[in-house]
């Protein structure tokens, strides 16, 4: 309005008097001034990647100010002849002010509206660049204002200057890449209808401002030629790179809707669906993304996790067309197996034939350790297939083939967590196996340890209250280690158990429990039908009878017994000869097998234990802890207690094997012979 | 574990190198199971550069024992190292096996 009445009143109102040209230039300035402000600080008219809105809302709003123009500058022509208005140019310049203002808003919001693409995902290199732009047309706008008119030498060139940084900054036309096919159609057409709006307006000015009549001042030149060219420009540019893209538009949204595709078999994973499923999205990708007219996908039956009923799927394809070109395919497969077959009717093996489809695709899912299976595509067109899909293609294979392994990882790791708990369960039933409560009398004192490698072991002990003042001890070892040993300790704690048992017939009282030497030759006997062939166990029975102060002993392939002989002060290693248990299977083993007396002494030690302990690894992880060093141990803790004995022993043998992880299971008991009197017999 | 195998007239001597534990067990055991094996009078097995031999490398042995005997096909070892010797006696072994010092008394037994 102020710029209105100032123009009016400049020069065409005589009846408001003359004001100087500066109050016009000045509201003039003021105003364009203002109005790029106000657009300036508006909020970004680009919401998030709606390009065609933005555009759209640039032409239904400025746009249509040219319209309006237009019809303005028809209004005043038809006017033009009228006496009223012919007398002075108020009229017409009016209707040109008013046109020059709608001019100024048009080029505010399409300037804002390009700044908002130009930024769009730029750097801050590019967002700084476009601030020097605006204050470069600033300073034009100002030197207008201020009266300097720079002579044209100067003031051309440095138009020229800012126009060509006007056109570098046009140059970021980023979002175009943004549009789908049928946006970047929309996008031409609204271009074309900003540059005509354009257009319109700066035919305008260019008629009008020779027109005789026109008594206004000149506008602020440069900014407005500026700007206007700026807007232009852009739009051009916007309109040259959008136009040139379309051709390449539906292999750009060829490669999205490949992504997308890969985003699905992804997701797929994550959701853990069946591997049916990942088979058929596999396949129905596949089919999509290179417009395959038929296609199948064999699977192995034995590696890919589908039944034998669900190991061929089919794309508009029936079953029998499938087996007959598989016939023909079979035994000419190169041997990386993905190949590109142009003309089926050249292929090897389809000689003379007519195929309906020509061209053929075949691709394994390969994986880590074998290949799934094959995918076979089919287009009746020769020539249809190149490298470029066989890559796609292997994308959608290694993603389909990293699901169907994860969905096996999760299967078996479900798997294993039940096994684990399966085996938890075993080691607390072996647990129960071994003696928590060892025997206690004034004559001894026992302490045991016992250490499976595993969750279970093979190791085992026992010990048995025999009537007469005696104890029978068992120690064995089956062969081998885990669940397989664990089964035959079990067993053989149950042999030890049953022949231990009082036989009624027994003439005198000594024979009523067999001897270890007759006790082994039994248990191998009863072994003989349970441990597989090449199982074996070692064991060694003592029945100490504390009455007589004795004990008698046989080994059966154990390791040796380590003694302390008190009154000697000597500590040795028994040395007897004795087969292990399920060697030879038949009656000579009690050929094989002897009883070793021994008395014994209060203060003698006997230690017994499985070769976990002497064999324990240590040092460089080749050396072991061997009978020499557990000799050496007992010589020096002989005078302490069972219990002492035996921590002093584990203490040096943790040292030894510090840092190597126990390879077989370790069992270590210590007895040692006390000197108290027994209780009078009742 | 490396198990090889030098046939000649009616000996076949197996040369084994390494240790003879529960994985290399299985190659030694394939090679003891051939049927042809049976063909020969004596199988020599040659230990000088057996390391170490586990329960699970004895079990082979011993689950072969009677069927070499069966057959009548004498199993000799030799060259044993000490650390081996003692695995074999401690078992009882050396009581049902012949182990000779070495490849001349092999040959000779």
């Amino acid at each position: 309005m102020l710029l209105l009445s100032a123009l009016s009143h400049s020069g065409a109102g005589p009846w408001l008097g003359t004001w100087p040209e500066w109050t016009t230039q000045l509201a003039q300035g003021v105003f364009v001034l203002g109005v790029f402000l106000y657009y300036r600080y508006q909020r970004s008219p680009l919401h998030g990647q709606a390009f065609i809105r933005l555009l759209r809302r640039l032409l239904t709003g400025p746009g249509l100010l040219a319209l309006a123009c237009m019809g303005l500058h028809l209004l005043e022509r038809l006017m033009k002849d009228q006496p009223v208005f012919d007398s002075n140019g108020l009229f017409f310049t009016s209707i040109y002010t008013l046109n020059l203002g709608l001019f100024v808003v048009f080029l505010a919001r399409t300037n804002y509206a390009w700044r908002a693409l130009v930024l769009f995902r730029s750097s801050p290199r590019l967002q700084r660049e476009w601030t020097v732009f605006e204050v470069l047309l600033g300073a034009t706008l100002l030197f207008r204002l201020v009266g300097v008119n720079p002579p044209n030498y100067v003031g051309i060139p440095l138009v020229v200057l800012l126009g060509l940084y006007g056109i570098y900054l046009s140059g970021h036309q980023k979002w175009v890449a943004y549009l789908s096919q049928r946006e970047k159609w929309r996008a031409v057409l609204l271009q074309s209808g900003l540059l005509f709006s354009v257009l319109v307006f700066v035919q305008y000015f260019r008629v009008t401002q020779v027109d005789p009549q026109l008594i206004a001042p000149q506008p602020q030149h440069a900014f407005l030629l500026l700007t206007a060219f700026f807007s232009a420009f852009y739009a051009l540019m916007g309109l040259l790179v959008t136009f040139f893209n379309l051709p390449i538009a539906d292999v750009i949204e060829q490669r999205r809707s490949e992504i997308l595709r890969l985003q699905r078999l992804t997701q797929i994973i994550q959701r853990g669906q069946t591997t049916a499923e990942v088979y058929h999205i596999l396949l129905e990708s596949a089919v999509q993304t290179v417009k395959a007219d038929a296609a199948w996908l064999d699977l192995d039956p034995g590696h890919s996790g589908v039944t034998a009923a669900a190991a061929t799927q089919y794309f508009n394809l029936e079953p029998e067309q499938a087996d007959a070109l598989r016939a023909r395919l079979q035994g000419h497969d190169l041997p990386e197996g993905e190949f590109i077959t142009n003309d089926l009717h050249a292929r090897i093996g389809f000689e003379g034939t007519t195929q309906h489809y020509r061209s053929l695709l075949q691709l394994p899912l390969r994986g880590l350790h074998f290949n799934y299976g094959m995918l076979y595509l089919l287009k009746v067109e020769p020539n249809t297939f190149d490298r470029e899909d066989l890559s796609i293609l292997q994308t959608f294979t290694s993603q389909a083939v990293l699901s169907i392994e994860n969905l096996e990882l999760v299967r078996t790791s479900l798997e294993n967590q039940r096994t684990q708990e399966e085996l938890k369960i075993a080691s607390q039933v072996q647990d129960s196996l071994i003696p928590k409560n060892l025997p206690t009398d004034n004559w001894f004192d026992i302490s045991s340890h016992s250490l499976a490698a595993k969750e279970v072991g093979g190791d085992f002990y026992d010990f048995l209250h025999l009537p007469g003042r005696r104890l029978a001890v068992i120690i064995g070892d089956v062969s081998g280690k885990g669940v397989t040993a664990a089964f035959h300790m079990a067993q053989m704690k149950g042999i030890f158990h049953s022949l231990m048992q009082e036989n009624p017939l027994a003439k005198n009282e000594r024979d009523k429990f067999p001897v270890p030497s007759r006790f082994m030759a039994q248990a191998n006997a009863a072994l003989t039908h349970c441990l597989e062939k090449s199982s074996f166990i070692t064991s060694s029975l003592y029945i100490i009878d504390y009455e007589q102060g004795g004990f008698v002993f046989a080994r059966a392939g154990h390791c040796h017994t380590l003694y302390y002989h008190a009154l000697r002060e000597e500590v040795f290693y028994f040395e007897s000869q004795g087969l292990g248990l399920g060697i030879i299977r038949n009656e000579s083993y009690e050929k094989h097998i002897k009883n070793q007396f021994y008395d014994y002494s209060p203060g003698d030690v006997m230690v017994i234990y499985t070769d976990g302990i002497v064999e324990a690894r240590g040092g460089d992880g080749t050396a072991e802890y061997g009978e020499d060093r557990l000799k050496l141990r007992l010589e020096e803790s002989y005078y302490q207690e069972a219990d002492e004995i035996k921590d002093f022993i584990l203490k040096d043998l943790n040292a030894f094997t510090h840092g190597h992880p126990i390879h077989d299971d370790q069992t270590l008991l210590v007895i040692k012979f006390k000197s108290a009197q027994p209780p009078p017999l009742a | 574990m490396k198990v090889t195998a030098q046939p000649s007239a009616d000996t076949l001597t197996l040369l084994l190198d390494g240790e003879l534990d529960a994985s290399s067990a299985i190659v030694l055991d394939t090679e003891l199971a051939k049927p042809d094996i049976l063909n020969y009078r004596k199988v020599l097995v040659d230990c000088a550069k057996l390391s170490y031999i586990s329960s699970a490398g004895l079990g082979v042995f011993i689950s072969h024992l009677q069927r070499f005997q069966d057959a009548n096909v004498k199993l000799v070892f030799f060259n044993m190292q000490e650390k081996v010797f003692n695995v074999f006696e401690i078992l009882g072994l050396d009581a049902l096996m012949t182990i000779v010092p070495s490849a001349a008394e092999a040959e000779a037994a």
